[in-house]
Parts: structure tokens; sequence; C-alpha cells
């Protein structure tokens, strides 16, 4: 477990024009469960490539508890990942695949024996210990990489790049569970790269949200829910994403734009905004009525509220909006929690 | 389609069956003789001879090429901008004709006027592969997998150039050394590629007829004579049609066998 | 319309299913991943022949037409796309095949690229795009083809949260605009109510249940129809020594209400997470473990029992 230092990093492919990655300065704190969101393209492999020593900046420090790791090849930082699909050696059963990061650093027989069997029982391995990969299901399989990565026990980083994608969606959150529950009990410092905004605030303690190759916010889940930096987190982070309307709408509002996400609204018969609802989409029912995501288009736009969806498309309905953020020249100015 | 493989495969195939259970004089004097034939070149000494010989030759090439071509491809660097240029040269030697390749190595290997050849000599070891039999199967040997280790390199590469990279990012992170990485990563999902390679020279090697008949003529005496030669020699050379056509058939079932206990071996293999 | 009758998917399957698919109309396929999906578009497109069964499309048996005389187009999970045909080329390559005039044809896929917001990139190959923009050029090409049929198997798996979002959107609009029959399979229950006007539900290569995703919602048929759109699973329980069981948005931590009937369970906390707009508290309730699904980000600590409120009108019994 360390504590991971990014100290103004910047990162350009030979050959490249541009940075894909600039001035990054992050602080990630011993064992710290901490996300990184953001949308391809974002520059997160990259992040993740230079915390696992693939690459090395093109300048400014990578620090592991103080030390400068900047220029370290992967072997010799103490890191370990987990991939998008499982990445195990399948001609090892399970235990010598748990036990080979620990083999390969030459540490005694019965310290190795004890920590696959540490692992194997946090992560509910026990019965396929002698079982080689191919014979194990998706979900088993990454369960492993995972508990390859937190075997050794002086493990500074366990990085995880996007570890859900390959399981079924029935199952991620069981892998989900795993993770929070493991990474709490070992106190390992994780960092969890994610385009999946559900899996990231569900997972960190603090997430850092990514683009275009800068970090546009770090913060708590609720914060980076509740108060977006600017009007990018807003509508990035939340499905569907922060409503934008000039604060004309709301009076008692200053700044250029007002946004308020979608359960922080009702329709209701005289509100802020008027529309035509144009498009019901119905999850679940509340007390039998259907609940569920209305879209209204609206002078400004369409907006999109959370909530009683007891609507037909062509209805009037006005939004009245509870809750909002304001904008200025797209960063926040203020979070006004009761219109 | 089936037309196709019935004229091209079939009926000459059931005409030399039909040809080993008979004796044949001429074409309107023929005797059945059952399976005599197949009992006499079974036991026949220089069958027995030509078919170790012929054994001893397919393993030693394999057990050279299938290395020797794993290395060179591990050698081959993946994205460079001489990788094309790299298998291009690589594939040169497969598409010689074989018989080319043979006069190439005659030539080369001359104790006289050869660049191996004089080279050999000039350091002072007595070379002449027409004279002794141990040099000769070395010349032969040095041939074949000059000819085909290509082969097994760039089938290698291919399969090495699928591996995902996170497997050796993973390895890093373990720190695992080069041979884990081989052993653990590498040669495993080799294995498909590894089965088509050894397949292929199994077959081609058992054929092999070209290259050694060029080269040494089966000499000296009988040390490079492998079965292909001796079937010929037995076929044209002295129209014993009938002994031919039996051993044509013993020297396909042989052909069959393996390729039928290998192929099994590794589909049992894979399905556990 | 499309007809499936008697449609075995896998030679494992004792009886087979029909179904009926009408135009204009996106029919979403849920199931998990081995429940014949893909094997059900792959009869449908022709690209196998079903153990038994046949396929009617607006009346006609198609069962034994190759996939080029059938009238079906199918984008695939993968981004498939003519890898050295630019963006208007492979656009255009479905009506060249029909040997539509050149002008015609220019006109036509401009149109369709333009729907998909890809008018920049006519001129740009596959590999140049992102994996949204392969998509939707994918998806360019099946509407460019002006097929039948329409299917789509879990096209946007491999695309990023927020594009698939955007995606969803787009495409609910662009599929139901002509009178074409949409077939849109996914794993995922998200994807029944978002693009769906009726909803397919299979299982091992069975027909479990169909109607509109409210309906099967509201009245499942069995356990397994219930779990299917149940995200991500089903709570059970026994109650008057049935089988009971409730949706996890059902659930309630506060129950301000009390003129409806109610039952009260007790949680013992085991883990909670939060997305922001939703919060998963999971737990264990006389001995089964159970999911509550409640609005909004709420505090809750892992160890302690909770009272949870259940109304008997959202309670199903089997």
């Amino acid at each position: 477990m360390a504590q991971i230092t990014l100290e103004d990093v910047s990162f350009r492919y030979p050959g490249a024009t541009e940075d894909t990655l600039y001035g990054l300065d992050l602080q990630i704190e011993n064992g710290e469960a901490h996300a990184l969101l953001g949308a391809s393209g974002a520059g997160k492999t990259t992040m993740l490539n230079l915390l696992s020593g693939l690459l090395s900046p093109t300048s400014g420090r990578l620090l592991f508890d103080g030390n400068d790791v900047s220029d370290l090849p992967g072997r010799e930082r103490n890191v370990a990942q987990v991939f998008q699909f499982p990445v195990l050696y399948d001609s090892l059963t399970v235990a010598e695949n748990l036990a080979f990061p620990l083999r390969t650093r030459g540490v005694a027989t019965d310290m190795i024996d004890g920590q696959v069997a540490y692992i194997c029982s946090e992560l509910s391995l026990g019965k396929i210990r002698d079982t080689k990969p191919p014979s194990l299901s998706l979900f088993e399989k990454q369960l492993l990489a995972v508990g390859k990565a937190l075997v050794r026990p002086d493990v500074s980083l366990v990085l995880l790049d996007e570890p859900l994608t390959a399981v079924e969606p029935k199952i991620k959150w069981k892998l989900r569970q795993t993770l929070l529950k493991v990474q709490k009990d070992l106190g390992v410092t994780m960092i969890y790269v994610t385009h999946d905004q559900t899996e990231a605030l569900t997972f960190a303690e603090r997430v850092s949200v990514l683009s275009a190759g800068g970090i546009l916010q770090t913060g708590t889940p609720t914060e980076i829910y509740q108060s977006p930096a600017n009007e990018f987190i807003g509508h990035f982070v939340g499905s569907p994403g922060m409503n934008f309307l000039p604060c004309s709408a709301v009076p008692s509002t200053t700044g250029d734009r007002i946004g308020f996400r979608p359960e922080w609204a009702a329709l209701v018969d005289e509100g802020h905004v008027d529309g035509t609802v144009t498009r019901v989409r119905v999850y679940s029912t509340q007390d039998s009525k259907a609940h569920g995501l209305v879209t209204l288009m609206t002078p400004h736009g369409e907006v999109f509220v959370r909530g009683n969806a007891e609507f037909e498309t062509g209805m009037k309905a006005s939004v009245r909006i509870d809750r909002c953020v304001t904008f200025q020249g797209g960063n926040r100015v203020a979070e006004i929690a009761h219109v | 389609m089936v037309l196709i493989v019935a004229f091209s495969a079939v009926i000459p195939l059931m005409t030399v069956v039909n040809y080993s259970v008979q004796d044949i004089l001429d074409f309107n004097t023929r005797f059945f003789v059952g399976f005599d034939w197949y009992r006499e070149t079974l036991n026949d000494p220089r069958f027995i001879d030509a078919f170790w010989r012929q054994i001893g030759f397919s393993l030693t090439v394999i057990a050279i090429e299938i290395p020797l071509g794993i290395m060179v491809a591990k050698g081959i660097p993946k994205a460079s901008r001489y990788t094309p240029l790299i298998l291009i040269l690589l594939a040169l030697p497969l598409l010689i004709p074989w018989n080319v390749v043979a006069t190439i190595w005659q030539m080369f290997a001359r104790p006289d006027i050869g660049l191996l050849g004089v080279s050999i000599n000039a350091l002072g070891i007595d070379y002449n592969y027409t004279a002794s039999p141990i040099q000769a199967w070395l010349t032969i040997v040095a041939m074949d997998v000059w000819h085909w280790t290509s082969l097994v390199a760039l089938l290698s590469f291919a399969g090495l150039s699928a591996i995902p990279g996170p497997f050796y990012q993973a390895a890093e992170l373990d720190g695992a050394g080069k041979w884990q990485v081989f052993r653990l990563i590498e040669l495993p999902r080799l294995r498909g590629v590894l089965v088509i390679a050894v397949l292929l020279r199994l077959m081609d090697s058992f054929m092999i007829y070209t290259e050694p008949f060029v080269l040494t003529g089966g000499g000296p005496g009988n040390a490079t004579t492998f079965l292909s030669q001796y079937l010929t020699t037995m076929a044209v050379g002295q129209f014993d049609l009938g002994p031919a056509a039996a051993f044509s058939v013993i020297y396909f079932l042989f052909i069959l066998l393996f390729c039928w206990l290998f192929y099994t071996s590794v589909i049992s293999r894979d399905e556990t | 319309m499309l007809a499936l009758a008697n449609l075995r998917l896998n030679a494992g399957c004792s009886e087979g299913f029909s179904h009926t698919f009408l135009s204009g109309q996106i029919t979403v396929v849920l199931g998990a991943n081995n429940a014949g999906k893909t094997d059900m578009c792959r009869f449908i497109t022709g690209l196998s022949t079903p153990a038994r069964g046949e396929i009617l499309l607006d009346g006609e048996d198609v069962s034994s037409m190759s996939p080029q005389q059938r009238s079906v187009s199918l984008v695939y999970q993968a981004f498939v796309n003519y890898p050295n045909l630019t963006v208007l080329e492979n656009i255009e390559s479905p009506l060249r095949a029909h040997s539509a005039p050149a002008a015609a044809r220019l006109t036509q896929a401009s149109d369709i690229a333009a729907k998909l917001q890809l008018t920049e990139l006519l001129h740009r190959l596959p590999h140049e795009l992102s994996g949204g923009q392969q998509q939707r050029v994918a998806i360019a090409r099946a509407l460019a083809k002006d097929a039948r049929v329409l299917l789509l198997d879990e096209p946007l798996v491999n695309l990023d949260f927020k594009l698939r979002e955007a995606l969803e959107n787009e495409l609910r609009e662009l599929l139901t605009a002509s009178n074409t029959i949409v077939i849109y399979t996914s794993s995922d229950p998200r994807d029944a109510f978002t693009l769906g006007d009726q909803l397919l539900l299979l299982d091992n290569g069975r027909k479990l249940q169909s109607g509109s995703p409210v309906d099967v919602y509201r009245n499942p048929n069995c356990l397994r129809s219930m779990e299917l759109l149940a995200d991500p699973f089903v709570n059970r329980f026994l109650g008057d020594g049935s089988e009971c069981a409730i949706r996890p948005e059902h659930v309630r931590v506060d129950d301000k209400d009390h003129s409806q009937a109610s039952i009260t369970f007790e949680m013992q906390v085991t883990a909670f997470e939060t997305s922001g707009d939703e919060s998963f508290i999971h737990g264990q309730v006389a001995d089964h473990d159970w999911i509550a699904r409640c609005q909004g980000m709420k505090e809750i600590t892992v160890g302690s029992k909770l009272a949870l409120h259940v109304r008997e009108q959202d309670i199903v019994r089997f």
C-alpha cells in the first residue's frame, strides 16, 4: 500500500503533435479506493500505463510514498493490474496462479501458502483451488485475476482497467461487491479506471473525472454528483446527465445557466418552464403507478424529469425545479439546495 | 466438386489398390495374388531399412526445425518498419522449387568448389558428403532445415502476434522471467499453430524425394535412400507394378496412421 | 409482419416456440448470455438453419431462402464495416448491390448519413473512426439496405456508457420512423424499457413471455420472467407457504404512507453502494440475499439492522 502522487505529469506519444496528458496533479492516499472516470480517448489508458510502468512521463514526476518511480520499470514498482478480460496462466491451477507473483520474488514457501490460503478465503476461491482457468466461468476467472493482483502483501498499488467489462451484466454487481469488500479488508490502494459512472461512483471513496487529457475535478462521489465543478461533469455524470436551462428561467438564480438533475425536478401544472411531453420511458412502478423518465420539449430544448411517468406524449406539463447548481462560463458558481 | 475429387484422388487410389493385389506381367496377363505382395514388401530387408531411415530423418528434422523456427519467430520484431521485409526474406526458401533447392545445396556443399564444402575442409575437417554416410546425412538434414524452418517460423510468428499485449504486461508486473513467459504464455498459445507445423512437416518429410535424390542419389550406397526413393526405383526402375502398388498402399497407410495418431492426441488434450 | 412458427433454437429444445413481430415496432428480445438470442438472429437472417421451424415474412415462407434473397439486415455487436471502403461507400454498398443508379445512391446514402450525424466523416475509412462512429456506420449501412426486417444484436454493448446513452436516444427515433420490423437483442433489462415497444423473453432457447415491457413487468408469468426484467436480481421469500418475490425497487426503506397494506422485513445490511441517483442496499433477510433499491444517495451503515417495507400489491406470488 502506498500513497500515490502525480506531480505536474504530462505525456506525449513519440511522433505526436500534442500531449495526450497534460499537467496532471493528483494525490491518492494510502489505502484509498480511487476511480478515474472518463470517456474513450480521455487519456485513461495512458494514465494507467504511466502508473503501471509501461510508459514513462514526458515531464513531471510520479511518486510512490514520496519515492520517484517515474523511470522505474513495471516489475520494480510493486504494482499489480487487473485487465478488461481475465489475464491468467492457463496451464497453472488457481492456487499456482495465485502463488506465481510471490514465487518470482523468491518469497518463502510457507509464506506463499499462507497468502494463497488467505486470498482463497477472502474471495471464496477455495472450492476451485486446484482447477485450471479454462474450466472456470468468466466471473471466476476475473475473480482469480483480482486475487492474483492482491496476493502480494506489500503491493503498492492495484490498478483495475474496466474489470467488469467481460462479466455478464447480472453478475457485475457481485464482482463489484467483492472488490469493495476486499479493498476495505486489505486496505490496498486501488485505482479503478472506467467509462461507466455507476461503477466509478459505487466503488470509489474519491473520483477524478478525466477529459481530453486533464483532470477536471477530484472529489467524493457525492461531491461529483451533487456539485459538479463544471457543466461537462454535470452532463457526463448521471444517466441521463444534468439538464441545462438559462438562468432567466428560474428567478433568484444568478449566472449563465442552471443545471438540475432529472430527479431534482417534478412535472406539475404550474412550474418554472412549460413544455410538451415528447417521450415517456417507464422503468418501474411505484404504488402501482408508472415511474420513469419523461422527456419534455421546452422552448430552451429537451428536459428530462425522473419520477411519476403517468403521462402521454403530446400532453402539456411544466417543470418545477426543486434543486439546482448555477454555472457561469461553464463553471460552477453556486449550489441551490432549495429553489 | 465431388467429381473432381473422384477423378483426381479416388479413382487413381482404387487403381493402385487394384494393382497391389495382382501379379502383372503385362497389361493383359494378370494373376490375382491376394496379399502376397504385401507380405513380401513388409518382409523385404531393404524396405525395412528404408523405413527406419525415413523415421530417423523425419524425427531429426522436426526436432530441429520446430524449436529453431520458434526461436527465429521470437526474434522478429512485431511492429517494426522492417517486419514485412523480414517476413518476405524468410518466405523465400519456401518458394524455391525443390529440385532447385537440392541443386543449390549440391553445389554449395561440393568439397572442391562449393562455399560450404571448401569452408569446412579449410577448417581441417575432411568433408565429402558423397563419400561419408554420416556427412551425407548431416548435409541432407542441413538442407531440409534451411528449406523448411521458415515455415515453422512464419506460422509461429503469426501465432505470437495473436497474443494480446496484456499477457506480457501482466507477466512483467508479476516479475516473470523470459523463460517463464515462454513456457506459461507463449507455448500454450502456440499449440494450435505448432500442431499444424508438425503435421505438415511430418507428412512432407515422410514423403521426401526430390532433394535427397538430387543431392546424394540415395548414396553413398543406401545411406540416404528413403522410402519414396526406394518405391520409385521399384515401380519405375524395375517396373514391378504389383509390389510397387502394395508398397504405395502401405506407405499411404503409414502416413495416414501418423497423422491420425497426432491428431487424436492433440484433440483429446484440447478437450480436457 | 415476421412470424416464427414452431422454431426450435437448438437440438436440446423439446418444443418450438412461435412469435409474431409487427411492422413499425421495436421488439426487444431479452435473455441471458446463452438464451438463444444470437441463434434466433442467425436463423432469421438465413445464416444458419434451425433444427425445426418455419420463418414467414409477410406471409411468405422464407425458411429455405439464402440470406441474399431475404429482405433482412443485421447489425452486429462488433463494429463490422468494409475496412477498405470509405464511410460513404460503406453506406452505399447495399444500394450498389441492388444496382441503383449512382445519383440516387448518393442522395439516399447522404440522407441516411445525415440522420446518423456522419456527414462530416463520409470520406474517412472505418479504422480512422471511434467505436461509436463505426457502429453508426454499420447501422447506416443496415438502414440503407431498407430491408423489411432490421436485426440489431446487442449493438451498443461495446460502446462507452455515455455514447450508449446518446445512441439509444437517436436509435429509437430512427428505427420507428420507417415501417420496418425492428428486432433488438439485449441482456440488459434497461434496454427493454428504453427502446422496446414489445418485449420477448428468451431462456435456454424457449420463449418465456411476450408483451409490452410494462405488462411483462407488472405480470410476470414465472419467476424466471421476473428475474430477467430485474436489475440486478429478484428478492425471494416464503409467504403463507408459497414462493413470493419482490423487485428491488419495491423494497422501501422509509414508508410514510401507512394507508396501504404492507409487510415489514428486517435486513442485516452487508453492503451499500450508491451511484448518484440511486442507492443499493445489500443484506440478508431471513437467510435470503436481498437487495433494496432506493432513490437518491442515502447514508446507511454496513452491519446495521434495517426495517424494510413491502406493499402487498407489489408482491408477486407463484
